[in-house]
């Protein structure tokens, strides 16, 4: 079903994006930040010449998942804002659905109403592709948001996430903190199993341990709500007594994983996020629990699909490259934030 | 007799069921183009000599012979297949269907598994102008025509099996007096083409119209065949239906005449729209009044709603005086009133739950402190009633499910006594009781009146409700046509008032 | 339970006072009154026999495969404290399924309890006053829910399953809304404090489990409200015709349904330290399951309370064994599906054989 390959080589992630947008080249130990933001760029101050300079008015249609999480929430929220930000955007945003045939009928709507560029976060990606297909066909180009289609021509440009690279990132920022020690035990809280993306971030992680000589010890998976999380994280304790590191894919049932770790008055470890919301950041920033880093999945994928779309139907290019047509896929980098660099990150950051 | 042929020959019936000899030697001989009437009271036998017919049991012994040849039916569709259809009171079509797929239910037209729908709507059209209803449409929702109407779709649908010997089971309970007329035409056309009707009814006055000739069945047994309706007097019938084969043992009448007791239940004005009309209905402490009538008559009815279990359309229903709430049994259950319903099973038992627990489940509050249960005080109080009423077997904690019908009974009761009621409403309290049980029930309902309870008693059975009350109330289609002290009247007069509303 | 009273009464008043004393164990088979606490669990064990051998056999893999880390006292509680929140919600199942019912919006009401009392307001609320004000509003909140259940099931004749589904949409679309989907973190301290508490190495959780189920046993076997659920279920026409107000019965019975999860709500805030909307997601299957495999009737008229108890642990012991174990959620799922048709199998057998016996 999915494209991504499964065994990057370590160290790829780094470079696997095509481009790097708004969070960009920020590693965990150097974080060089970048020049400014480019999406605070309004049309009206925009240099002449620059990609932001107000073009002809492109109508975007917008469709994603219910906005049944934080992560969720936060995508459509900051695709809203990226579009308010131009005055040449019209962006027509479909209710958030589970429901795989209400998405098609909306991306159907969509080509009837011969919108000009179509953001499409599916909610399964495979069944989204016919009338992904159909779009294109239709002359209407795709930006294919977080969740691939199954062919490659169903979408003209893609903006992805790095699962794989979040593990990769995690299990990176562990091999440093062990210094060497290949006795550390380290446990996983994954998010629901079975899909895709969990066993993509388990890869990565499972991949960069290996490179320092570590592995998983105790595994479980929850299901990205609070009580899933508290559930499994209460089960995990018992089942290791004693734990070095452990990463817990998502912050939004990282909230349970916490709320079972204090119940169970353990600190002996040091727990890594995933995805990054607010709730994580601000207990890095405190400094108080045993939560000490998250990875960022990004969650303002949606805003960068609806910036690429503009760019599209004007015909402009991506400022910073040399190739005069916007790129196929752009994958965005998961960043390992701390509370040295939590500053940066966490006015990004969604609210859970 | 006449020179016709016989269509349907039956000698010889027997048909037993564990315990029961339902049939004991019946003979029916119908001829294609009458209309053969079949008589007899309750549980004479009519309903297990139908589902002979339809093949639905196997008899035990006798012979069939159908054109005839000796035949036998193993399967209701054998019986279809040389052509007898029954139509049963409880029609058996299917609501949310149109009239055409009911017809066809079963024998749907089609060709490759695609149904025919234009050609089976022209054949149901067909049959419906046959039957003189063309203004029943083929593609109707059955659910939406009135009982009369569906009655005509059962008989389209017996039709579509050409059918020669058609079998009606009461089919005028159901219908008004112009629908009855409409029926009688639709009969008169079939017979008119050759198909023989064997056709059920209680009243006398129908069979009189329609009707070509008799058979009488009593306890099984074949009473009288092929009497020609003309030929016969009414006094006869009800001489043939009634000549009394068992005799139960009654309890005697107390000696003072029990009206002068207080009045214990008194309804006034009471109606149920569109079951039975407004009526009063008194009874005195110790006296037993007995309510006869029809099944469909309304007695059930009656009861009910004098326990609260429907609601009243006007009329009020006092004990000692006190009115009770309308359409509330808790309240009629607290003012002193039980009721021992028809279906024992289904609406008087929680068959899987234990003796004890079905007797106290009317007065629990008696077992309880703080809504807190003392069950070793209910079993005690059970298990007292349970053996003064000699139930068997004995164990208030065995499930009520293993005992027989007539301690299930017993069982009914032993929650009222319970209660101390000062009134019982009792809904044929001795269907499915064996004979020793009768007795013993009889025994016990005489006693409880004699200790001061008003007693109702609700009986198809014509002996019993002479033999048991005090006062017998008759009510036919759902008004009291009746009422004397039941010393004034007997079998025959009660029999001709429930049938024809009447005496004869 | 006594109700109206406004017909003058000559004879006996339903909830009149009688003599209180010990009783017999559930389902009363034993014909004599019984010894008290050993003889009730003689006679659940015998009873629920399928069951305590499953929960044995599940106990024996989890020393066997896990030694100290499952036969650990911390590791025990832990199982319990987890199996708390779903068995009080199983708990009331058992009383809606034995009357006669199901409710499918348990886990909704959970949800919309667990948001509602700890909005911002309710917390304001609460630490201006006390946190009682959040137990009082999670309690009020399942109450509600669990009436509106009753009221369209008794007297608007809507089927439980259908009614309880909107109840399930509705519900979790309304704590939906009022939560913005977003996680409400309890801030108030104390609130925590006590449900967090633990008394004599018990935590509180596991002690107001234990307060339900025990609870619910004695309402179930010894009073007229549940001799009433058991005649409701078994028989809803005799037991009216025998002068139960069902009606009435019935929507007390998704009242407390209701409380129970009203109760679990608090609970589960308190394990979570947050309110959400996807709180207790997919729990009617939970409680149901356990409540079936713990030997209550599907169609109702026999309810046990105990087999209750036995289904949540025996769900909530085998996900601890297999996360001892670090095996998968779909080895996980397999082997509960199993358990479920193995557990019922046996409590058939042993059903019937008694009932022969």
């Amino acid at each position: 079903m999915s494209l991504r390959p499964i065994h990057k080589q370590l160290g790829t992630s780094l470079v696997a994006g095509i481009a790097v947008l708004s969070l960009a080249a920020c590693t965990s130990n150097a974080s060089d930040s970048d020049s400014d933001s480019e999406s605070s760029g309004g049309t009206s101050q925009a240099e002449e010449g620059s990609n932001d300079e107000a073009g002809d008015t492109v109508v975007i249609g917008f469709s994603a998942p219910a906005a049944d999480h934080g992560w969720m929430g936060s995508i459509t929220e900051s695709t809203r804002q990226a579009a308010e930000a131009y005055d040449d955007i019209d962006l027509r945003v479909a209710e958030g659905t589970n429901e795989v045939s209400l998405q098609i009928a909306q991306v159907e709507t969509f080509i009837n109403d011969g919108v000009d560029a179509i953001v499409l976060l599916p909610f399964d990606g495979a069944a989204m592709t016919p009338v992904a297909l159909k779009a294109m066909e239709a002359g209407i180009p795709v930006v294919n948001v977080d969740r691939e289609f199954d062919d490659p021509n169903a979408a003209r440009v893609t903006v992805l996430g790095d699962n794989y690279g979040m593990g990769v990132s995690a299990g990176a920022y562990i091999c440093e903190q062990a210094g060497g020690n290949e006795d550390a035990v380290v446990a996983e809280i994954a998010g629901i199993d079975s899909l895709p993306l969990t066993q993509d971030r388990s890869q990565g992680f499972e991949d960069a341990l290996k490179e320092c000589g570590l592995d998983v010890d105790n595994r479980v998976a929850a299901d990205f709500t609070v009580e899933g999380g508290e559930k499994a994280a209460s089960n995990l304790l018992q089942a290791a007594p004693q734990i070095d590191y452990l990463w817990n894919h998502d912050d939004d049932q990282g909230v349970g994983v916490l709320a079972a770790i204090e119940s169970a008055g353990r600190d002996e470890f040091i727990m890594i996020g995933g995805a990054g919301s607010a709730n994580a950041m601000r207990a890095i920033q405190e400094d108080n629990s045993v939560l000490k880093a998250t990875v960022i999945y990004p969650s303002t994928q949606g805003a960068d699909g609806v910036k690429l779309a503009r760019l599209l139907v004007q015909g402009k290019s991506m400022s910073d490259l040399v190739e005069i047509e916007v790129p196929r896929t752009v994958q965005l980098y998961a960043p390992v934030v701390t509370s040295e660099n939590v500053d940066q990150f966490i006015d990004t950051a969604f609210e859970s | 007799m006449t020179t016709h042929e016989s269509l349907l020959r039956m000698s010889g019936i027997v048909k037993e069921f564990p315990g029961v000899k339902a049939l004991g030697g019946v003979d029916l001989d119908v001829r294609a183009g009458e209309v053969h009437c079949l008589l007899g009271q309750n549980g004479a036998g009519k309903s297990t000599l139908i589902k002979i017919l339809s093949a639905s049991y196997q008899p035990d012994a006798g012979v069939i012979h159908w054109d005839g040849v000796e035949t036998s039916l193993p399967t209701p569709i054998s019986a279809i297949k040389v052509g007898i259809s029954t139509i049963y009171q409880e029609l058996d079509l299917v609501p949310g269907l149109t009239v055409a797929e009911n017809v066809f239910l079963g024998h749907e037209q089609s060709v490759a598994g695609f149904s025919q729908r234009s050609q089976s709507n022209q054949m149901v059209r067909d049959l419906m102008t046959r039957l003189g209803h063309s203004e029943i449409s083929p593609t109707r929702l059955v659910g939406s025509l009135s009982p009369a109407g569906q009655q005509i779709v059962s008989m389209a649908r017996a039709l579509s099996h050409d059918t020669r010997l058609l079998i009606l089971d009461e089919p005028s309970a159901v219908l008004d007096h112009e629908e009855v007329d409409n029926l009688f035409r639709v009969i008169r056309g079939l017979t008119a083409e050759g198909v023989a009707v064997v056709y059920i009814s209680h009243r006398l006055e129908e069979i009189r119209q329609i009707g070509d000739r008799i058979t009488v069945l009593k306890d099984g047994i074949t009473v009288a065949t092929g009497l020609e309706v003309a030929d016969t007097s009414t006094a006869t019938l009800i001489q043939l239906m009634t000549g009394r084969s068992i005799e139960y043992v009654f309890p005697p009448r107390p000696e003072v005449a029990p009206e002068r007791g207080p009045v214990v239940l008194e309804a006034k004005g009471l109606s149920l729209a569109g079951v039975f009309e407004t009526m009063d209905l008194t009874v005195h402490a110790g006296e037993i009044v007995g309510l006869t009538g029809l099944v469909g008559a309304g007695r059930s009815e009656i009861l009910e709603t004098v326990y609260g279990a429907r609601r009243a359309t006007t009329g009020t229903v006092t004990v000692d005086g006190t009115r009770i709430r309308k359409g509330s049994v808790p309240a009629a259950v607290r003012a002193g009133i039980g009721l021992a319903p028809e279906e024992r099973k289904s609406q008087g038992l929680l068959l899987d739950q234990a003796v004890y627990r079905n007797v106290t489940i009317s007065s629990l509050g008696r077992f309880a402190r703080g809504g807190f249960l003392d069950s070793a005080a209910e079993r005690r109080r059970a298990e007292e009633l349970t053996t003064s009423l000699d139930v068997r077997p004995t164990g208030v904690t065995r499930a009520v499910r293993t005992l027989s019908g007539g301690n299930q009974q017993k069982v009914v009761l032993a929650r009222w006594l319970l209660r101390d009621c000062r009134v019982l409403l009792l809904d044929e309290p001795t269907r499915g009781v064996d004979v020793g049980a009768r007795s013993e029930i009889y025994q016990l309902i005489r006693s409880l009146a004699d200790a001061g309870v008003a007693v109702v008693v609700v009986s198809s059975e014509v002996e019993e409700v002479l033999g048991l009350s005090d006062r017998v109330v008759v009510v036919r289609e759902g008004a009291v046509v009746h009422e004397a002290p039941a010393t004034d009247l007997d079998e025959a007069r009660v029999l001709d008032l429930v049938m024809e509303g009447r005496v004869a | 339970m006594s109700k109206d009273t406004h017909v003058d009464v000559p004879h006996n008043t339903v909830g009149a006072t009688g003599e209180s004393g010990r009783v017999e164990a559930e389902g009363a088979r034993a014909g004599e009154s019984s010894g008290g606490a050993m003889a009730v669990l003689r006679t659940s064990a015998g009873r629920n026999l399928g069951l305590v051998v499953a929960l044995v056999v599940i106990c024996v893999v989890g020393t066997v495969t896990a030694g100290e880390r499952f036969a650990d006292v911390d590791n025990v509680l832990t199982i319990l404290k987890l199996a708390s929140v779903i068995g009080v919600v199983s708990i009331g199942m058992t009383f809606v399924i034995t009357g006669g019912g199901i409710d499918l919006s348990v886990g909704a009401i959970v949800a919309l309890s667990s948001v509602w009392c700890t909005t911002l307001a309710t917390q304001t609320m609460a630490e201006d006053t006390h946190w009682i004000v959040m137990v009082l509003a999670a309690l009020a909140v399942g109450a509600g829910c669990g009436l509106v259940n009753g009221v369209l099931i008794a007297y608007g004749n809507i089927v439980s399953f259908i009614a309880t589904l909107a109840m399930l949409a509705s519900a979790r679309g309304l704590a939906e809304l009022m939560s913005d989907r977003k996680t409400q973190i309890v801030r108030i301290e104390s609130f925590k404090d006590f449900f967090g508490a633990e008394v004599l190495g018990i935590p509180v959780l596991v002690i107001i489990f234990a307060v339900v189920a025990a609870a619910g046993w004695v309402l179930l076997n010894r009073t007229t409200f549940g001799r009433r659920t058991l005649a409701v279920g078994g028989n809803p026409e005799a037991a009216r015709l025998a002068g139960i107000n069902v009606k009435q019965h019935t929507v007390m019975l998704y009242v407390l349904v209701g409380v129970c999860c009203g109760i679990a709500a608090i609970m589960l805030i308190s394990r979570t330290t947050t309110g959400s909307s996807t709180h207790g997601n997919l729990y009617e299957l939970d409680a149901i399951a356990a409540v079936v495999i713990g030997g209550t009737l599907l169609s109702g008229g026999r309810g046990t309370i105990v087999g209750t108890v036995f289904g949540v642990l025996i769900f909530t012991t085998l996900g601890n064994v297999f996360t001892l174990n670090n095996q998968d959620t779909s080895t996980q799922a397999v082997a509960k599906g199993l358990i479920i048709v193995v557990a019922v199998l046996l409590q058939q057998r042993l059903a019937s054989r008694s009932n022969t016996a």
